[in-house]
């Protein structure tokens, strides 16, 4: 009981040192966190290319252009990112037909 | 009646249990691949500590970066190109930009590492 007041006091430094801890501004903001997921969902492929998971295929395409122009390897892209968003494009155009 | 309610009681339970038996030995045996694939001793341990942490491995992070040799400078570049080249005001996607995000994050966490092996 008496060690309350010093334990909140400890909380709240634990909680600015961990959010410290996280390095760079980048940990506890808005972007997606982990890498790719094993094996690519539709819902990746959406976020991916940037659209609705419902998209029409024209849109898909027309997604996948653009992003493939800004990623692309020969560009000075990386190939693994090129390669997931060609594995993106494959997986909603097949689920379409 | 109550004869029923108490067997399938019994029944669930077992069901339950099996399963969360059947649970925790895949669990285990995939921190113990992942220790593994770490590389073994304590920092292999804590690699495969940081990679549970972080939902990424150094390897991925080196190929969403594209690089090969773990250097600071080069990481610096590619992740620069990298994050500006996905920028939502130029179309990019943001998922994209984050997972470019994430990576430098993992690499800049093993450097940091590796840093504080060889002068402690």
């Amino acid at each position: 009981m008496r060690a309350v007041p010093g334990m909140s006091q400890k909380m709240s430094e634990t909680v600015k040192s961990l959010s410290q801890l996280d390095s760079s501004s980048f940990a506890n903001s808005k972007y997606y966190k982990g890498g790719f997921e094993p094996k690519m969902t539709r819902r990746e492929a959406s976020l991916i290319l940037g659209i609705s998971p419902t998209a029409s295929k024209t849109k898909v395409k027309e997604a996948h252009k653009r992003i493939m122009a800004l990623n692309h390897p020969d560009r000075g892209g990386s190939p693994l990112l090129a390669a997931k968003i060609n594995e993106a494009k494959d997986l909603l155009e097949s689920g379409k037909s | 009646m109550a004869k029923y309610i108490a067997q399938i009681l019994v029944l669930g339970t077992q069901v339950i249990g099996r399963a969360f038996a059947r649970a925790l030995r895949q669990e285990f045996a995939a921190s113990q691949e992942a220790a593994r694939r770490g590389g073994g001793g304590e920092k292999g341990a804590s690699r495969a500590a940081a990679n549970a942490r972080t939902g990424i491995t150094v390897e991925e992070a080196q190929q969403i970066l594209n690089i090969d040799k773990l250097d600071q400078e080069q990481v610096n570049k590619n992740f620069e190109y990298l994050f500006n080249a996905n920028d939502k005001s130029k179309g990019g996607s943001f998922y994209l930009q984050s997972k470019v995000v994430r990576a430098k994050e993992r690499l800049d966490q093993e450097l940091q590492s590796r840093k504080q092996e060889t002068d402690p």
